[in-house]
């Protein structure tokens, strides 16, 4: 519940956030605050669903049963973060299937992340142990998310990414430790990822001038974010044996880490649709709810 | 101890979980594609309870055959990514299944005994589940040309004796039965899936 009454104005609505204040479904909410709730919160519902599908293949083609049990019960997480997260996006006034229509019809936007290729067992293990853990970085800082309901779903959600990183860690420690070729596969999918996982937290624009930060839907600049990532994740990556693609990868005395200029063409490119499996993976999407609407037809009418 | 009747069982459990995992990201609404993510986990765990039952390495077991020395009916082979079959599959296939169990629950081994009784508990959500959609889908034309199709499958799950129960229980006529032993293209490709990584380093690799 908002501690304070908020008045109908606007500076007011933001004075309070800024300072840390949260709101609630039921309150005021200036118009263009409730829009950017549903732009950024649909995509993160369209992101986790998404996501589904790069590692969707691999469960059929996990190694072990204790690894498809494993990637079936990550994945069934992800689905579940979608719906809890779609919800979110509904009670602020966006229907669930409005959500749907839109991400299919390449109108609403998902991560850059979910639009390149799984080759290898490797690229499955990149996946849950790094972008996860990129993805947890920016849901963690939601944690004091301006919007109440949003920020108490992302309990769960963190709590849940916090394991699939553990599992991810697990299938990348098993290949390390394995045969050369099982090294390798592990090595290319790094050089594969790295570039899209540098890209991930977006460009190093100011916090002030990001509208989200504005309202303190996030609560941190993606600068920030990619410095958290670098400093948790590459001393790990290094301590397995790996190598980090970039030549130009050191840390700072004064502990700032300086990287390669990520290629931001190509997020821009990739997150308006135009990445290597958008146009698949939205289609693959499109048939089935195409191909099931007799069903919910059905459930509707009984 | 039954031991075919059993890896039979276990090699049911396998791929129909390898299947309802195909559903996962695409079901027709959210919710289903996190109840086949949960009924696919349950009955991937339940093959690899009996493979233990039967064999010091269950990966061993699941993965490591030839596609021919699978047990599995050809019922759970079926790659059917259509929501009228697929739940007429997953109603089929859990009231034999319970015809199955509950005369393991009564088996002379302990152990077999106590397993069916534990898979039993779980399987009861399977069945409450598939009875719901029952109930949703009973009027569609999707839903019941795919139980006519698949009804001779369904009775291929049991063995002769137990198939006047599960006739009764559906109030259906028995027909020539699809049995065992043999195996369609569509599963000599999902074999071939699923133990695509797994081949690819050599036999007794970590992954």
């Amino acid at each position: 519940m908002a501690a304070v009454e908020i008045s109908r104005d606007e500076q007011a609505f933001l004075e309070y956030v800024q300072g840390g204040g949260q709101v609630e479904t039921s309150d005021w909410l200036p118009a263009d605050y409730r829009a950017k709730l549903v732009k950024f919160i649909e995509m993160h519902g369209n992101s986790e669903l998404m996501g589904v599908l790069p590692e969707r293949e691999w469960i059929l083609r996990a190694p072990t049963l204790q690894r498809k049990l494993a990637l079936t019960a990550k994945v069934q997480d992800e689905v579940g973060h979608a719906q809890l997260i779609y919800r979110v996006v509904e009670d602020l006034g966006k229907s669930r299937e409005q959500c749907l229509a839109d991400l299919v019809s390449g109108k609403s936007k998902f991560h850059n992340v979910f639009h390149y290729p799984t080759r290898t067992w490797g690229d499955v293990g990149v996946i849950a142990w790094l972008v996860d853990a990129a993805a947890i970085i920016s849901q963690k800082a939601l944690l004091k998310c301006s919007y109440a309901p949003y920020a108490r779903i992302m309990k769960k959600i963190c709590w849940e990414e916090s394991f699939h990183i553990l599992h991810g860690r697990d299938v990348i420690l098993a290949m390390v430790t394995g045969t050369p070729a099982q090294f390798e596969l592990v090595q290319e999918a790094l050089n594969r990822w790295w570039g899209p996982l540098m890209q991930f937290h977006g460009n190093p624009i100011p916090a002030e001038d990001d509208p989200m930060f504005l309202w303190r839907i996030k609560s941190q600049g993606n600068e920030e974010a990619r410095q958290q990532f670098l400093d948790g994740y590459v001393p790990q990556i290094l301590e397995l044996g790996l190598t980090v693609p970039d030549p130009q990868l050191r840390k700072r005395d004064d502990g700032v880490w300086e990287y390669t200029e990520p290629d931001w063409a190509e997020l821009k490119s990739v997150v308006t649709g135009h990445g290597p499996c958008t146009a698949q993976r939205l289609a693959f999407r499109a048939h089935f709810i195409d191909q099931e609407q007799w069903v919910r037809d059905a459930v509707l009418a009984a | 101890m039954n031991e075919l009747l059993l890896l039979g069982l276990a090699d049911d459990e396998l791929i129909l979980g390898w299947r309802d995992s195909e559903w996962t990201g695409i079901a027709p609404m959210l919710e289903e594609d996190v109840a086949f993510s949960s009924i696919a986990q349950n009955e991937i765990g339940h093959a690899r309870a009996v493979y233990e039952l039967l064999a010091d390495d269950a990966d061993v077991l699941a993965f490591d055959r030839k596609p021919e020395e699978y047990r599995c009916a050809p019922l759970v082979e079926l790659h059917l990514l259509d929501w009228g079959r697929t739940i007429a599959r997953r109603c089929l296939y859990e009231v034999a299944d319970e015809i199955r169990i509950t005369a393991l629950m009564e088996d002379d081994d302990a152990r077999v005994a106590g397993l069916a009784a534990k898979i039993n508990r779980e399987e009861a959500y399977h069945r409450m589940h598939a009875e719901m959609w029952r109930e949703r889908l009973a009027d569609t034309p999707q839903f019941r040309s795919a139980v006519d199709e698949l009804w001779r499958y369904a009775l291929g799950v049991l063995p002769p004796k137990q198939r006047e129960a599960l006739a009764a229980r559906l109030g259906r006529e028995q027909v020539d039965a699809v049995e065992r032993g043999t195996h369609d293209d569509a599963f000599a490709a999902l074999h071939d899936e699923m133990t695509m990584v797994r081949r690819s380093a050599p036999a007794g690799a970590q992954w």
